[in-house]
C-alpha cells in the first residue's frame, strides 16, 4: 500500500512535469512575437555560437587537466585519473557563471547611476565596436559621470563638526574593516585578543557617533531643490527609525524570551500558542486599523508612530528565537545563583543577559534590516518630502515618471543598500545561524 | 519561594489579575485625559494628543503593579512577559480585531467613520432636541435617506465635540434623537459604514470561479516553485562548495550571497527594468542568442515565469548557505566509512548525503513555502501587470491573494474597500495557519514545547 502510494506520487508528479514540458512551455514559447524593434540586434542561431564557445572552454579545461595529470603521473612515476582535477575545473567554470548571474544586475545598477543620460530606455545603441555594447548587454562605460550622485547631494551643508565627526567614524570603520580582515588572514579566533578589542571598541565608537550625526542632522541642513535633494536626510530618518525599532525589539522580547524559557507558570503552553498564531495574521493587512489606532494617539507623520507600527511584527518571532537560544544554555549556574539567594531579575540581568549579546545582536539586526527598505507601512504613515525613509524614496523615483529617473533611483540605490550590505557582510555569521537554525539543529 | 496555583486555574487567575490591571489603568488615563480637557479646554483642531492617554495609564499601571506583586507574589512571572503582552494586544492583536470586524462591514475610504468636513453646516439657533440651520438641512449635509432618519452627525464648538443621531430633518430643522450636550455651533454628517455581515464573503465566492480560485492556484505555484527554483541550484551550489578541495572555497561563499543582501525593493525593480521587453538587457542577450523579444512584462505567462526567475535570483543565497549547514553536521566517518566499502562519488551522493540532508531541509522547505506563500513584495514590486480579461485591477495575471487583498484595501481602483479587503484576509489567515499546523506536524516544533 506504501508503495503504491509512493508510485501514484512519483506518477503524478511525473505527469506535472510532463504537461509542463509538452504543453504549457510550447504555449510560451508560442507567445514571441517574431519581430525585432529597433535597435535591438538579433543573431540567427546565435546560441549554436555560444554553445560551441562553452564547448570550447570545457575541452580547454579537459586538455588542461590531462595534461597536467600526465605530467605529474610521468614525473612521479603513478597513475592517477585526471578526472578530479576536471571536475575542479568545470566547478570554477559553473561558479564563474553563477558569479556573472548573481553580480549582473548589480553590475547594470552600478553602470546606470554612473551614467546621467538615462541610456536604459534609449532607442539609438551606444558607438561601440564591442558587439556586446553595441547589442547593451554589456553597459557602455564610456561616458561616466558623478552627475546623479552630485544631484543626490545638492545643496547638502554639512557642518564643520558634523563632518569632523564623520571623518571619525569613517576612520573607525575602516579599522573595524581592517582588524576583521587581518584577524581572517592570520586565523585569530579569539574573542580576547588585543586585535578583537580593538576591532570591538571600534565598532562601539562607530555606533556613538553614528547615533550623533543620526539625532543631530536636521532638516535644516537641506537646501536644494527638488526631491532628490533630500537623499541624506532620508537615509538619517530610516537609520533613526531602523535603529529604534530594532532596541525596542531587544527589549520586548528579551524579557519575554527569558521567562518562557525558565520559569514554569501555568499557562506557559498556551501563551506561547497564542504567540505564534497571533503571527501568522498577515500582518500588515491589519494596517487601516493601526493607522486609525495611531491617528487616535495623535502620533501620525511622527517617528515615535512608525516604531509602534513596527514594534508588533518581530515580537513573537523574536521570543520564540530568544528562548530557544537560552534553552541550549545550561541551568546550573542560574540554579546555583538562586540557591545562594539571587532574584530571578539578578539572575536574568547578571548571567543571562551578558551571555545573550550575540542573540540580542541577532534581533537587533533582524528587525534593523526588515525595516530598512520597508516602505507599505512608511508610505502610509509619513508625509512631507523631509520625513521619508530610503524605501519611500526609492520608490517614488521609480512611480510614475520610470523613465527619467532611472539613474537616480541607480545612485540612490546603490548609497542606499550601502549601510545594509556593510550590515550583513559584517555580522554575516548571525544571520546565517540565525536564518538556517533549524538546519543545523541535531 | 512563591508557587502559584497550578492548572487553568492559576492561569485564569493571573490572566484575569493582569487583564483587570490594564484595563483599570488605561480606564484611569482615559479619566485624567477627560479631566485634562474638561479643565483647560483646548480647540477642536489642535487639541490634546492621544498618547497622552497612554501616558498617564502607564504612571497609573506601575504602583497598581508593584502593590498586585507584593499581594500576589507568583504574578510577578507573568511581569517579564508584560512588555511583550501589552505591545502584542495593542500594536497586533487590537488591529486584528479590528480588521476581523471590518471584514464584517462595508468600510470603504469614503464610508470611514469619518465626519465629512465638506458637508460643514452654520448652526443658527439650538432649541432642545432641535438645530436650525439656513437653508435646506437636507441638501447641505447630503443624508443618505431622504429625511436624514438615523443619520450619524458630529456637532462641534470651538472647543466641544459630539456625536449624535438626527431623527428627521425638515427644511432648515434638524430633530436629533436626544438634546445636544453642549450648544453646537456647526455641525457634519458622519460617512458611517455598516455592518453587513457575510455579504463580503458572499461576494468573494460568488465570483470564486474568476477570482478566488485562480489566484490561489497560481499562489500556490507560486510559493512551491519558488522554493524549488532557489532550492534546487543552491542544493548544488551547496553540495560543490563543501568540497574542502576546491580553492577560493570561502569567496565563492561569500561573493554569492550578495542577493540575500541587497533589499528587495532595490532588485526587485533592478529586475523589472531588466526585464523590459525592448530595452531590457536580458532581452538583448537573447536576442544575440538568436531568440526575439520575450514579452516578460507584457503577457500574463510570461510575467508569471519572471516572478519565478526573480525567486530564483533572489532565494538560491539562503539555499546554498543552509546547505552548507546542513553538510557540515555530517561526520566525515560516514564518507569514510563508505570509500572503505567501495562507494562510488554517484552513490555516496545520491545513499548517503542526499538522505541525510532530507530531514533537516523539511522544516526549511515548509518555512520557504510560508514566506513565499505571502511574499508580497515581490510581486507588488515588479509594477503594473498585464490584464488578463474577467478580471479585476486588483488581481491580474501574477497577484497572490496577499497582493490581491492590499490592492482591494489600499487601491483607489480597488475602491479603498477594506470591508472586502478585510474579508480576504481572514481568507489568508486561515491559509497560513493551515500550512503552518502542516509544519509544526512534521517539524513536532510543538511537542519539543511541552
Amino acid at each position: 500500500m506504501a508503495a503504491l502510494s509512493r508510485y501514484l506520487g512519483w506518477g503524478v508528479l511525473g505527469l506535472m512535469a510532463a504537461w509542463v514540458l509538452f504543453v504549457y512551455f510550447p504555449n510560451l514559447l508560442a507567445r514571441i512575437q517574431p519581430n525585432t524593434p529597433p535597435g535591438f540586434i538579433r543573431i540567427e542561431n546565435g546560441w549554436v555560437y555560444a554553445l560551441s564557445g562553452l564547448l570550447i572552454v570545457i575541452g580547454l579545461i579537459l586538455a588542461y587537466a590531462w595534461l597536467v595529470t600526465y605530467i605529474s603521473n610521468s614525473r612521479s612515476n603513478r597513475k592517477r585519473s585526471f578526472l578530479p582535477l576536471f571536475g575542479q575545473g568545470l566547478t570554477h567554470l559553473f561558479m564563474f557563471m553563477m558569479l556573472v548571474f548573481a553580480y549582473y544586475p548589480v553590475l547594470q545598477i552600478l553602470a546606470a547611476s554612473f551614467d546621467p543620460r538615462n541610456t536604459l530606455y534609449r532607442i539609438l545603441p551606444p558607438a561601440s565596436d564591442n558587439l556586446l555594447v553595441r547589442a547593451r548587454v554589456i553597459p557602455d562605460f564610456s561616458q561616466l559621470s558623478w552627475e546623479n550622485y552630485a544631484k543626490l547631494f545638492d545643496g547638502f551643508i554639512l557642518y564643520p563638526y558634523q563632518a569632523v565627526l564623520l571623518a571619525i567614524a569613517a576612520l573607525c570603520l575602516v579599522l573595524v574593516i581592517a582588524m576583521a580582515a587581518y584577524r581572517r588572514i592570520v586565523g585569530d579566533d579569539r574573542t580576547d585578543s588585543p586585535w578583537a578589542l580593538i576591532q570591538g571598541r571600534s565598532l562601539t565608537v562607530f555606533a556613538i557617533l553614528a547615533f550623533i550625526l543620526v539625532i543631530f542632522l536636521s532638516p535644516v541642513q537641506f537646501t536644494g531643490q527638488g526631491t532628490e535633494a533630500k537623499f541624506v536626510l532620508w537615509v538619517r530618518n530610516t537609520l533613526f527609525v531602523s535603529g529604534i525599532t530594532g532596541i525596542l525589539a531587544v527589549l520586548l522580547t528579551a524579557t519575554a524570551g527569558y521567562a518562557f524559557a525558565r520559569f514554569n507558570f501555568p499557562g506557559r503552553y498556551t501563551m506561547l500558542l497564542v504567540f505564534i498564531f497571533i503571527q501568522m495574521f498577515p500582518g500588515f493587512l491589519g494596517l487601516v486599523a493601526t493607522y486609525i489606532l495611531i491617528s487616535n494617539l495623535g502620533l501620525l507623520n511622527t517617528f515615535t508612530g512608525l516604531v509602534l507600527a513596527y514594534s508588533g511584527g518581530i515580537i513573537s518571532f523574536g521570543t520564540w528565537v530568544y528562548k530557544g537560544f537560552l534553552e541550549s544554555i545550561s541551568k546550573s549556574l542560574e540554579e546555583a545563583a538562586l540557591i545562594d539567594g539571587a532574584s530571578k531579575w539578578q539572575v536574568f540581568t547578571k548571567i543571562l543577559m551578558p551571555l545573550s549579546a550575540p542573540m540580542f545582536v541577532f534581533i537587533f539586526l533582524l528587525q534593523f534590516v526588515g525595516t530598512y527598505s520597508e516602505f507599505i507601512v512608511a508610505n502610509l504613515f509619513l508625509t512631507g518630502v523631509e520625513s521619508w525613509t530610503v524605501g519611500m524614496g526609492l520608490r517614488n523615483f521609480t512611480t510614475g515618471q520610470f523613465s527619467t529617473r532611472w539613474g537616480l533611483f541607480a545612485a540612490a540605490a546603490v548609497l542606499g543598500s550601502l549601510p545594509i550590505l556593510l550590515t550583513f557582510y559584517g555580522f554575516q555569521r548571525y544571520f546565517v545561524s540565525g536564518y538556517t537554525a533549524g538546519s543545523v539543529k541535531e | 519561594m512563591y508557587r502559584s496555583p497550578p492548572g487553568a486555574r492559576g492561569f485564569l487567575v493571573a490572566i484575569g489579575l493582569l487583564g483587570g490591571a490594564l484595563i483599570v489603568a488605561a480606564l484611569a488615563g482615559l479619566l485624567i485625559f477627560w479631566g485634562l480637557q474638561a479643565a483647560f479646554p483646548r480647540p477642536v483642531d489642535e487639541s490634546y494628543p492621544g498618547y497622552l492617554i497612554l501616558v498617564f495609564g502607564t504612571i497609573v499601571l506601575i504602583p497598581i503593579l508593584v502593590l498586585l506583586g507584593r499581594r500576589v507574589p507568583y504574578l510577578t512571572d507573568w511581569y517579564y512577559l508584560l512588555p511583550a503582552i501589552t505591545f502584542l494586544l495593542a500594536f497586533t492583536l487590537f488591529p486584528i480585531i479590528l480588521t476581523v470586524y471590518y471584514g464584517f462591514t462595508d468600510y470603504t475610504g469614503i464610508r470611514n467613520g469619518k465626519p465629512d468636513r465638506s458637508t460643514e453646516t452654520e448652526i443658527v439657533r439650538v432649541e432642545g432636541r432641535q438645530l436650525f440651520v439656513d437653508g435646506n438641512a437636507h441638501d447641505l449635509l447630503r443624508c443618505d435617506q431622504p429625511d436624514c432618519a438615523g443619520q450619524a452627525l458630529e456637532i462641534t464648538t470651538r472647543t466641544q465635540r459630539a456625536r449624535v443621531t438626527a431623527e428627521q430633518a425638515l427644511e432648515g430643522i434638524i430633530t436629533l434623537t436626544a438634546p445636544p450636550p453642549f450648544t453646537p455651533t456647526l455641525v457634519y454628517k458622519i460617512n458611517d459604514f455598516k455592518f453587513i455581515g457575510f455579504r463580503n464573503f458572499a461576494e468573494i465566492f460568488s465570483r470564486a470561479g474568476a477570482i478566488l480560485i485562480p489566484v490561489l492556484i497560481w499562489n500556490i505555484i507560486f510559493a512551491a516553485g519558488a522554493v524549488f527554483v532557489g532550492a534546487i541550484p543552491g542544493l548544488i551550489l551547496g553540495l560543490m562548495l563543501n568540497n574542502k578541495n576546491l580553492a577560493l572555497r570561502g569567496f565563492y561563499r561569500t561573493a554569492l550571497i550578495i542577493s540575500w543582501a541587497i533589499p528587495v525593493v532595490i532588485s526587485v525593480q533592478i529586475f523589472t527594468a531588466m526585464l523590459n521587453v525592448q530595452f531590457g538587457p536580458i532581452n538583448r542577450l537573447l536576442g544575440l542568442l538568436g531568440s526575439y523579444p520575450v514579452p516578460w512584462l507584457t503577457d500574463p505567462e510570461w510575467f508569471k515565469m519572471s516572478a519565478l526567475f526573480i525567486s530564483l535570483w533572489l532565494g538560491f543565497p539562503y539555499w546554498m548557505t543552509a546547505t552548507l549547514g546542513a553538510l557540515s553536521t555530517i561526520s566525515d566517518d560516514v564518507y569514510e566509512a563508505a570509500k572503505i566499502d567501495g562507494a562510488n562519488g554517484l552513490q555516496t551522493l545520491t545513499g548517503i548525503t542526499l538522505p541525510l540532508l532530507r530531514q533537516p531541509f523539511i522544516p526549511l522547505v515548509l518555512g520557504s513555502f510560508a514566506f513565499n506563500f505571502n511574499n508580497f513584495g515581490l510581486i507588488y514590486l515588479m509594477g503594473p501587470q498585464p490584464g488578463v480579461e474577467g478580471r479585476p485591477s486588483t488581481a491580474q495575471a501574477a497577484d497572490i491573494l496577499i497582493t490581491w487583498a492590499y490592492k482591494t484595501a489600499f487601491q483607489s481602483d480597488g475602491g479603498q474597500a477594506y470591508g472586502l479587503g478585510g474579508a480576504i484576509s481572514i481568507l489568508i489567515f486561515f491559509l497560513t495557519v493551515a500550512i503552518s499546523l502542516i509544519n509544526f506536524r512534521f517539524t513536532g516544533a510543538l511537542k519539543e514545547v511541552r
